[in-house]
């Protein structure tokens, strides 16, 4: 049995081990010297030579079980006593003793704390040695871990060669104590991971059940090896407190003794193979095992779950991966409890040192792999094979790289796609009727220096006209995924502190690729993974990058798919995956150009953009469309801003402002006479808030856009202004009003129920922001809107 | 292992696995191995009384073979992050 420690493995590579073979001789019953505590163990009314069979105490079946088992089970020989309540003076105080006794099998059974350990608190107060309960133990470096083990396993290899002829059998247990100091050990080695001898497991659970063992364990002077215990002040002072106070088994109802029996059953049951395997085989296995599943990069080959838990725990690892690792690794392989003193670190710790072993070996396999892949070639993949520890398996199937269930060939580009791309576009042709021709033809794609861009938007709903205009679809999925790749490699760079170099990503964005009619950029953002890159993106860009990245934007507006499905005029009836679409872009991109036009961008650089706005688009169309008129609304509120911070601080050069007023005026001409379009017509709304089950439509974008126009416009804008949106100003103040009706009505009504008073609330609520959007714009001008007028802002 | 990777997020979480002979079982997903071997902790069978003799079941072992369906919360799945770990699987392989 484990027993043998090291000779165990050389024995199970050799052949199959006869246990009985082993152990011949060992168990003799011929009369033995230092039997003395025979009767302890066996009852005292048992015939010698009688068979016990200690693994199960109801079978009666005589097979050499005194030979076979006497070394290693001692101890069990109590459950079994005690089991069939074999009386006697002595047995009756042993079985009392387990009754209160919580026997913690789980606990014993993966108990790494050796030999030591096992005395119980009641008898350490006794005794207590030095090497007993020792003070924590002090972190071990691996390399004393290894060496404790080799030290353990030297001692045990020491006592089996002594054991016998000092015609012990039930020694083990006992003479382990003397052999403590021996080792010279100090005393934090007892928590060492040693092997123990099998029959400490059985101790450690049967240990206040048996007095006779007292004895032996609380003397543990260095007697040394030779002398065998003396029996003369081992036994007096082991027994006296043990008996005392503990009930007798006949006190024990018959449910208790029931439960007792169906208990001792089962702790037979979980005995019967404890101790088969020493820790180092356990060791072994588990290192064994570990070396599947640890890796050397683990952001690569673990990456869902090493990013997942720095996103859980806000972007902090607090421990190391190997630590996980063994975390996880302890819990799953039932070590968790960490033996009888529930040492946990300890356990952690030498599953942390297996971790490290692991890693060693995994860091050879691949590489082992590789080679082996390389000769084998091609060919005949099934029949390669790897030498492993556990044997031969099969290099190309394995927990990394399982079968694959599908096997997609991969296809180059070529004659279908193409064909494909035509179809597309020809379809789009006949959709688009007023649209012009398809530019699916590189000819086409050529000529798009010369295109109009702000009609295109016009010609359909969903964009995939603008998708074949820069590449196709599949172009631009690619295109998106190799940024993603770019990305993915630039953050890793990045978690490893590697420099960065982002020209390929660069490259892959195709800002400066002029050769599409749509912007391959412009395109990506027509994806939501496209539009949820962008922040990772915006990462890894110095500032010239960014500002490219924004001209683009602002100068190809028209071909967002997002303008497009935000405009009620290209959109009346957005579909609620849409409508998220569109929220999604105004929370990520909107967000990226806000963070940048306020803490990058000079005046200069705003006027810029929205030259480019201006310039390339139909600015009248992008105000029909929320986000188009958010991103107005951003460029000249924060332009607007710049103007006021530095005419107190750095004052603006003439010529600058001079062209803003330039600009301002192209872009307040290009909207004149069409300002009103810029709300939404009624149904729109309603259609919206139908589908969005909402009462209210949250008009506030409208009216901010308004504020800032007008507040950076002169008087004579502004009059312009209020005389188009005087209608909607109107409709305004007379939403507000209906509703402040509703709220007297509500609030004055007898019955009150809470569905009632939350609909007052949201009256309420409502009521106040519209009166609030109307006069952020309304004070822009000095003018108020209070108690059903408009008058001056004083 | 990218399963291996996302399995190891559950941990601890509650989740329903169906089993090729259709029993299911919901439990707290106590670990999970390579072979995605799965250890279930305070488990209740969905048709108790289909399958009575799991219902002195308190933890279990399933081979990772057995599984057909694990049911999970969406709330469990960061996708994105996913679809990042599924590229970063396609990009090594590539390699």
């Amino acid at each position: 049995m484990s027993f043998f420690g090291l000779e165990n493995s050389s024995n199970a590579r050799d052949g199959p081990l006869d246990f009985e073979e082993s152990y011949k001789g060992y168990g003799g019953h011929e009369l033995e010297e230092n039997d003395y505590l025979n009767d302890e163990t066996f009852g005292d009314n048992v015939q010698v030579g009688t068979d016990f069979d200690f693994g199960n105490p109801r079978s009666s079946s005589g097979n050499n079980a005194v030979n076979g088992n006497a070394v290693g089970t001692t101890a069990r020989s109590y459950v079994a006593a005690t089991a069939e309540g074999i009386g006697g003076p002595r047995t009756n105080a042993a079985p009392a003793a387990a009754a209160p006794l919580d026997l913690k099998p789980m606990e014993s059974l993966w108990s790494t704390a050796p030999p030591p350990a096992m005395v119980p608190p009641s008898q350490g107060a006794m005794a207590p040695g030095p090497q007993q309960m020792g003070p924590p133990q002090p972190i071990l470096s691996m390399q004393d871990l290894e060496r404790q083990q080799r030290q353990m396993q030297q001692q045990f290899m020491n006592f089996h060669a002594m054991g016998p002829p000092q015609g012990l059998p039930q020694g083990p247990p006992q003479q382990q104590f003397p052999m403590q100091p021996v080792s010279g050990q100090p005393g934090p080695s007892q928590f060492a991971p040693a092997p123990p001898p099998p029959g400490v497991n059985v101790n450690i659970a049967q240990m206040p059940i048996g007095p006779a063992q007292v004895p032996v364990q609380a003397s543990p002077s260095p007697i040394g090896m030779s002398g065998g215990p003396s029996p003369g002040p081992a036994v007096g002072p082991g027994k006296m407190p043990l008996q005392g106070g503990r009930r007798s088994k006949r006190d024990l109802s018959p449910e208790e003794q029931r439960r007792l029996q169906i208990r001792h059953a089962k702790v037979e049951k979980i005995l019967k193979y404890s101790g088969l395997m020493t820790p180092r085989d356990k060791d072994f296995i588990t290192r064994y095992q570990l070396s599947q599943i640890v890796t050397e990069d683990p952001y690569n080959e673990d990456f869902y779950f090493q990013v997942y838990k720095i996103i859980q725990r806000g972007g902090v690892t607090s421990e190391s991966n190997k630590g996980l690792i063994a975390r996880a690794y302890l819990e799953h392989s039932g070590h968790r409890l960490g033996g009888r003193y529930k040492r946990t670190d300890i356990a952690l710790q030498r599953m942390q040192s297996q971790v490290e072993k692991a890693v060693t070996v995994a860091k050879e396999r691949p590489s082992k792999l590789k080679d082996q892949q390389a000769a084998a070639g091609n060919s005949n993949q099934d029949n390669k094979q790897a030498n492993t520890v556990l044997g031969k398996i099969s290099s190309t199937l394995n927990s990394k790289n399982p079968r694959r269930q599908l096997q997609i060939p991969r296809q180059q580009p070529s004659d279908p796609d193409a064909l494909k791309d035509v179809t597309d576009s020809l379809t789009n042709v006949d959709l688009t009727s007023s649209g012009p021709p398809s530019a699916g033809s590189s000819a086409a794609a050529a000529a798009s220096k010369q295109r109009r861009r702000s009609s295109y938007a016009f010609n359909n709903g969903n964009g995939t006209t603008n998708l074949n205009k820069s590449g196709g679809k599949k172009f631009i999925l690619e295109l998106i995924e190799t940024v993603y790749e770019e990305i993915l490699d630039l953050e890793a760079n990045l978690r490893n502190g590697q420099q960065t170099d982002s020209t390929a990503m660069w490259d892959a964005l195709h800002i400066d690729d002029s050769s599409y009619d749509v912007n391959p950029f412009i395109s990506m953002l027509s994806f939501d993974k496209g539009i949820k890159i962008m922040p990772r993106i915006f990462n890894f860009l110095d500032k010239q990058q960014k500002l490219k990245i924004l001209q683009k934007i602002f100068n190809e507006l028209s071909h967002l798919q997002i303008i497009i499905l935000s405009s009620y005029k290209t959109t009346p009836r957005p579909t609620l995956m849409q409508l998220k679409k569109v929220d999604l872009f105004q929370m990520i991109i909107l967000k990226i150009i806000v963070s940048f036009l306020s803490n990058n961008s000079n005046f200069i650089e705003i006027m810029g953009l929205l030259l480019h706005l201006i310039k390339n688009n139909n600015v009248s169309f992008l105000t029909t469309s929320k986000i188009g008129l958010n991103l107005i609304t951003i460029l000249i509120s924060r332009a607007a801003l710049i103007k006021q911070d530095s005419s107190r601080s750095n004052i603006l050069s003439s010529p600058e402002i001079s062209t803003w007023n330039e600009i301002y005026d192209k872009l307040f001409t290009s909207l004149e006479s069409k300002i009103q379009l810029i709300f939404p017509p009624r149904e729109y709304n309603d259609y919206i808030m139908r589908l969005q089950n909402e009462k209210f439509m949250d008009e506030a974008y409208i009216w901010q856009f308004l504020a800032s126009l007008a507040l950076s416009g002169k008087l004579n804008h502004q009059r312009i202004i209020i005389d188009e949106v005087r209608d909607e100003i109107f409709t305004t103040i007379n939403e507000a009003e209906t509703l402040q009706k509703k709220e007297t009505e509500l609030s004055t009504s007898p019955q009150r129920s809470p569905e009632l008073e939350t609909e007052l609330k949201s009256i309420t609520y409502n009521k106040e922001k519209l009166y609030q959007d109307l006069n952020l714009f309304l004070n822009v001008m000095g003018l108020v809107y209070r108690d059903g007028e408009i008058s001056e802002l004083k | 292992m990218l399963f291996f990777s996302f399995f190891k997020t559950l941990v601890d979480q509650e989740v329903v696995v169906e089993l090729k002979n259709d029993i299911e079982i919901k439990g707290t997903l106590q670990s999970v191995d390579q072979f995605l071997n799965l250890k279930l902790d305070n488990i209740s069978c969905t048709d108790e009384n289909k399958y009575p003799h799991l219902g002195s079941v308190r933890n279990i072992f399933i081979r990772g073979s057995t599984v057909r369906y694990v049911y999970l919360n969406k709330n469990m799945v960061d996708t994105n992050l996913l679809q990042d770990a599924t590229r970063r699987e396609v990009m090594t392989e590539r390699k």
